[in-house]
C-alpha cells in the first residue's frame, strides 16, 4: 500500500503574526486534494504532530515566516536540516520536531518540505502558498524548481 | 534527602546585579527579573509578555462557544480547557453526566497528564544538568547523554513513548488538540469495543516503558515509598532504582542540592480533579469521595476545606485597568492597559489569589492536599523546594496509571454517555478542574442564551502570579528569593527554581531561527 502524503497546517489562528498557516488550511479545505494527500489543521500542536508524520511518504508543512521580503518562500533539503531547532517547549514547536524526527519517527523518515508564508497575510498570498503546497506534495522537492534555497531571489514563489 | 549543596557556591557579589533572563523551554513567553546580592536573589519579578484575552473574544458568543473556543487558549493543557468548560456547562444546565461519560471525561484529561508530566521532567526540567555549569559534577557526562537537547538517549525514549498516549484522547475524544468532544450532560461520542481494546493496549505500552525506564520498577513497588527513608530504601536497593530516570534524578539532586532552593510561601492550592463516577473501583486519594484528587487549600500542611467564593484576581502590577483590590472571577474584569503604571505594572498576568493569599498549585500541591505521607513529610521536614515539586512531577504518572486501567475496563460500549441537559439560557457557573499545571478554573455568567461574562484562571497564573494589591510576591517570585548564583552569565539556579513550577505561559508563537545565511524565521 502506498504510503500517504500530509499536508500539515500549523500556527496560531488567533495571531495575526502567525495564522498563514490555518489560513491557507481553510482555504486547502475548499479544494480538491489529489489522491493519496491528506490535509491535518496542525494549529500548535507542535511535537504532537508527529503522529501525524509517522509512516507518511512526505510530508509539506505551512507556517508563517519572517523573511527577508514578504512572500512565499520554499525551504526543503540543506535549508530545513540547516535550520536551528529552537529548545523544547510544551508545543514542542515545529522546528523542535524536525530536529528530533530522524531519531524519533517509527519507520521511514518522509520528505520534508515547508511552504512559508512571509510578510502581511492576504489572499494572493494565501492561494499562493496553498498550490504551492499541493504542487510539492504531488511531485516532492523536484517540484521546487525555483524555490530554493531561501535566501535566494528564486526561492520567492 | 541528603544534600551536598553544590548550587550554595555561589561568588561573591558586593554589588546589587539585576538580570533578566529570557526563560526559553517553558510555553509562551516569559522573562524573569532578579536582583542578585553577595551571590544570592534578594528580588524576583515575574513577567509574562504576551497578551490573551480569550475572555473577551468570547463575550457574547453562545453560550456553548466556550467548549470550542478555550480548548485553544493552550495546545498543551486544551483538554483540560475542554473539562473546565464543560463542567460549568453542566452546572449551569443542571445535569450530572453518565458515570461513563464522566470515566472517558477523566481518561482525556489523564493522558495529557503522565503524557505532559514525563515530557517535562525528562525534556524541560532535566535538560539543565546537562547545563556546563555542572560539567565538573561526576554525573555530569551521564546526564548529557540522557539529557541533551534534541539527542539524548533519555529525550529520545521519551518522545517516541510518550507521542502514543495522545492517541487515547485522540480515539475517545475525536481529534487532539483541541478537542470538543465533552458537552454538558456527558460526551459527544460513545467509544466502541475496539476503541476502548486500542486505549487499553496504548496505556499498557505506556506503562511498561514507563515502569522500566522512568521508575525503574513497578508501580506497585513505588508505592511502598511512603517517607524519606523509603526513599531512600528503595534509591540503594538496586541498580535498576537508581540508574533510572528516576533514581538519577534524585542523584544528581542531591549532588547539586536541589532541595534546598525553591521555598516559596509554602501555601498550596488544588481545585480538586478527576469526579468519581457512581459505582467505581477507584478511591480517591487521601479517602476522598467526590474526586480522585481532592480540593483543598493547605498552608504548609495544615489543609482546610477549598471554597471557591474565596478566590480573587488583583491586576494592581499587571497591565489591566478597571478596578483596585481583588475581584472574583464572576465579577472580574479583562481590560488591557499596556501604558501607564510604569515601573509598577510589569505583566499580563493578573495575581489570583486565595483567601488573599498567594498559593502554589500543580502536583505538589495535590498530593500534600491528599496527604500523601512522601511529600507532606517532605514539606514537613524542609517545606517546598524545587526537588520536591519536580520530584511527585515525575511519580505521578505512578498514581493515575492504575485508575486509569481500572476506568478502562469499566466504561461499557453499550452505555450511556449523555444525559439531555436543561436549556442554557441564564445563570452563572463555574468549572473547576486541573490541568497537569495545577488548578484550572472557568467563570461563566449566561444571559439571554449568550456568554455575558467569562474569566479563566489558569494554573500558571497562580504560580507565576506578580505582586498583588499589598505587594506581595507571586509563588514563583517568592521562591527564587534567597536562591545562589553562582554565575550571573549562567544563571541556572534560577531555571531549576521557575522551571520546578512547570510554566505554562499563553500558547502564542512558536520559532524556528534559521542559521546564519538563512532569515527566515518560522514563527
Amino acid at each position: 500500500m502506498d504510503r500517504v502524503i500530509r499536508i500539515i497546517c500549523v500556527g496560531n489562528r488567533y495571531s495575526g503574526d502567525d495564522n498563514a498557516g490555518p489560513l491557507v488550511h481553510d482555504q486547502l479545505a475548499g479544494m480538491p486534494l489529489p489522491a493519496g494527500v491528506e490535509l491535518v489543521d496542525g494549529g500548535l500542536a507542535g511535537l504532537n504532530l508527529l503522529r501525524f508524520v509517522d509512516g507518511a511518504e512526505r510530508v509539506v508543512f505551512i507556517d508563517s515566516v519572517t523573511y527577508i521580503q514578504p512572500g512565499v518562500v520554499v525551504l526543503a533539503g540543506q535549508d530545513i536540516a540547516a535550520l536551528k531547532p529552537s529548545d523544547y517547549d510544551h508545543a514542542g514547536g515545529l522546528s523542535y520536531l524536525l530536529g528530533v524526527l530522524p531519531e524519533v519517527c517509527d519507520g521511514q523518515v518522509p520528505e520534508v518540505l515547508i511552504v512559508g508564508v512571509a510578510g502581511d497575510v492576504d489572499q494572493e498570498k494565501l492561494a499562493a502558498a496553498a498550490h504551492t503546497s499541493i504542487a510539492l506534495a504531488v511531485e516532492g522537492a523536484a517540484g521546487v524548481r525555483d524555490c530554493v534555497p531561501c535566501d535566494s531571489p528564486g526561492g520567492q514563489v | 534527602m541528603s544534600t551536598t549543596p553544590t548550587i550554595a557556591a555561589p561568588v561573591t557579589h558586593t554589588a546589587t546585579t539585576t538580570l533578566n533572563i529570557p526563560l526559553n523551554r517553558v510555553e509562551g513567553d516569559l522573562q524573569i527579573r532578579v536582583e542578585v546580592r553577595d551571590g544570592h536573589v534578594t528580588d524576583a519579578w515575574s513577567s509574562g509578555t504576551m497578551y490573551r484575552g480569550i475572555e473577551n473574544v468570547l463575550r457574547g458568543r453562545g453560550a456553548l462557544d466556550g467548549l470550542v473556543i478555550t480548548p485553544r487558549v493552550c495546545g498543551i493543557c486544551n483538554t483540560a480547557h475542554l473539562m473546565a468548560a464543560a463542567k460549568a456547562l453542566d452546572a449551569l444546565g443542571q445535569v450530572t453526566p453518565p458515570p461513563d461519560a464522566i470515566r472517558v471525561r477523566n481518561l482525556t484529561l489523564m493522558s495529557e497528564h503522565i503524557q505532559s508530566d514525563v515530557r517535562q521532567a525528562i525534556l524541560m526540567f532535566m535538560a539543565d544538568f546537562a547545563n556546563p555549569a555542572y560539567r565538573e559534577l561526576p554525573l555530569y557526562e551521564e546526564a548529557v547523554a540522557r539529557y541533551a537537547p534534541l539527542k539524548g538517549r533519555s529525550v529520545i525514549e521519551a518522545i517516541r513513548h510518550t507521542k502514543h498516549m495522545l492517541e487515547i484522547v485522540a480515539i475517545l475524544g475525536g481529534q487532539w488538540p483541541h478537542s470538543s468532544y465533552m458537552v454538558p450532560g456527558g460526551i459527544a461520542s460513545a467509544p466502541c469495543l475496539e476503541d476502548l481494546q486500542q486505549c487499553r493496549h496504548l496505556l499498557r505500552g505506556y506503562r511498561v516503558w514507563y515502569e522500566r525506564q522512568i521508575l525503574g520498577c513497578t508501580l506497585d513497588r513505588w508505592h511502598a515509598v511512603r517517607s524519606l527513608a523509603d526513599l531512600d530504601a528503595w534509591l540503594d536497593e538496586c541498580d535498576t532504582h537508581r540508574n533510572s530516570d528516576l533514581g538519577f534524578f534524585i542523584r544528581f539532586a542531591q549532588l547539586i542540592g536541589l532541595d534546598s532552593v525553591g521555598r516559596g510561601h509554602a501555601n498550596f492550592l488544588s481545585f480538586g480533579q478527576l469526579d468519581l463516577p457512581a459505582e467505581t473501583d477507584v478511591r480517591g486519594f487521601g479517602d476522598d469521595t467526590a474526586r480522585l484528587v481532592p480540593a483543598g487549600f493547605a498552608r504548609g500542611t495544615q489543609v482546610t476545606e477549598f471554597d471557591q467564593a474565596n478566590v480573587a484576581e488583583h491586576i494592581a502590577h499587571s497591565w489591566f485597568e478597571g478596578y483596585e483590590g481583588g475581584k472574583h472571577p464572576f465579577h472580574g474584569v479583562t481590560r488591557p492597559y499596556a501604558s501607564g503604571g510604569e515601573g509598577q505594572k510589569y505583566t499580563w498576568a493578573k495575581a489570583p489569589r486565595y483567601d488573599g493569599l498567594p498559593a502554589e498549585t500543580g502536583p505538589l500541591a495535590e498530593f500534600v492536599i491528599a496527604r500523601h505521607p512522601l511529600f507532606t513529610s517532605m514539606v514537613e521536614s524542609d517545606g517546598p523546594n524545587a526537588f520536591a515539586r519536580e520530584l511527585v512531577r515525575l511519580v505521578r504518572p505512578a498514581a493515575l496509571i492504575k485508575p486509569m486501567e481500572r476506568w478502562l475496563n469499566e466504561v461499557t460500549p453499550d452505555g450511556t454517555f449523555y444525559t439531555r441537559p436543561k436549556r442554557i439560557e441564564q445563570g452563572q457557573a463555574c468549572g473547576l478542574t486541573s490541568a497537569t499545571r495545577g488548578a484550572l478554573g472557568h467563570w461563566v455568567r449566561i444571559a439571554d442564551g449568550k456568554i455575558e461574562q467569562y474569566q479563566i484562571i489558569t494554573p500558571t497564573a497562580w504560580n507565576g502570579s506578580p505582586r498583588d494589591s499589598d505587594d506581595v510576591r507571586g509563588p514563583w517570585e517568592e521562591a527564587l528569593v534567597g536562591t545562589p548564583v553562582k554565575d550571573p552569565d549562567n544563571p541556572v539556579e534560577v531555571g531549576h527554581v521557575v522551571r520546578s513550577f512547570d510554566p505554562c505561559l499563553v500558547c502564542t508563537v512558536h520559532s524556528i531561527r534559521g542559521p546564519n545565511r538563512h532569515t527566515a524565521r518560522i514563527l
